[in-house]
């Protein structure tokens, strides 16, 4: 005997979950930086979420909420409890970003994102963040999700999202820019004084 | 090239995303920012802002997180401001590796074969 309605919220549950695998393995993947624990994990979460699909309404935003059950699946494997981090005033930290631009542009660096590829730095970079913020540059600027739903996988106010956001992408821009100067990919300008001693 | 497309891409569908929000908000011009009432040449009626300004929502604009209205008022700023055009160039191309630096997964058919298999045991029919 064939049960229609399961049927049909299997056939939902394909359609509108597992079309994000790709996106839940990038973000498991990012989380682990294991393959083989990634793969695990997004079956777990699958499985979850699966099993809680009754709980998820039709048309909403299931990657985010995909997303949810993957971190949270994550931190419980690790039995690790999310530190909580401070929370500075957004405005402040994005008027924090120009001290940083003035650096870059004073050590030479300012081309540093465009002219080099830092993938490989970007990655060691981001897995060095403290959990908080790693959490936050991994689902808006590697998952494109937009803040709110970024608040709603994490469990925080929006404004939470943007001053962790905000400061996690000056931790991030902070740590190339030392990368780049130890490989010394671009060659620090001379000042005045020591141009001017060059033969 | 290939890096700008991608940020483009992200870039337009956010900033869909807040044309969408604005529709439904009745006070979009409250948003707290400076702004002056000199409006530059050809840019209509979006109102000129002062640099601190932008830096403090620069962010917020290049993730299309403002409104309609603030997005136009930034990057109206943005395109005529020699002091912030160069850091917004800055942190467009810092978002856009960091965007693009993601590891894919090397195997994806083999994980989705390996979910299927899990799901369907736990009852999931196949189609």
């Amino acid at each position: 005997m064939i049960d229609e309605p399961k049927r049909e919220r299997d056939r939902q549950f394909r359609t509108e979950a597992l079309r994000w695998l790709p996106e839940v393995a990038r973000f498991a993947l990012s989380l682990t930086r294991d393959e083989s624990d990634a793969d695990d994990l997004v079956q777990e979460t699958f499985l979850k979420a699966y099993e809680a699909w009754g709980t998820y309404t039709p048309g909403t935003e299931c990657r985010g909420w995909l997303f949810t059950i993957c971190r949270h699946t994550f931190y419980r494997r690790r039995h690790r409890e999310e530190r909580q981090v401070t929370c500075d005033d957004p405005e402040l930290e994005a008027l924090a970003a120009a001290s940083v631009h003035a650096s870059a542009r004073h050590g030479g660096f300012e081309h540093l994102f465009s002219r080099f590829d830092l993938s490989d730095a970007i990655d060691q970079a981001i897995a060095a963040l403290p959990e908080p913020f790693r959490d936050v540059v991994l689902l808006v600027d590697v998952n494109d999700q937009p803040y709110e739903a970024a608040a709603v996988t994490l469990g925080v106010p929006v404004g939470t999202v943007r001053s962790r956001l905000f400061r996690a992408r000056r931790l991030l821009q902070e740590a190339l820019i030392e990368h780049a100067r130890d490989a010394g990919l671009v060659r620090p300008r001379l000042d005045a004084d020591t141009a001017a001693r060059e033969p | 090239m290939r890096g700008f497309l991608s940020w483009w891409l992200r870039w337009v569908a956010r900033w869909r995303r807040a044309s969408g929000d604005a529709a439904v908000s009745t006070h979009a011009t409250s948003d707290g920012m400076m702004a002056t009432s000199h409006v530059a040449p050809g840019m209509g009626q979006a109102p000129m802002l002062d640099c601190e300004s932008v830096m403090r929502h620069l962010w917020d604009y290049l993730d299309g997180e403002l409104t309609p209205d603030r997005m136009v008022a930034i990057r109206a700023h943005v395109e005529m401001c020699t002091r912030c055009y160069p850091q917004y160039e800055f942190e467009r191309s810092f978002l856009d590796a960091v965007a693009t630096s993601a590891r894919e997964h090397s195997a994806l058919d083999g994980l989705r074969a390996k979910v299927t298999e899990v799901l369907v045991a736990r009852g999931l029919q196949q189609e």
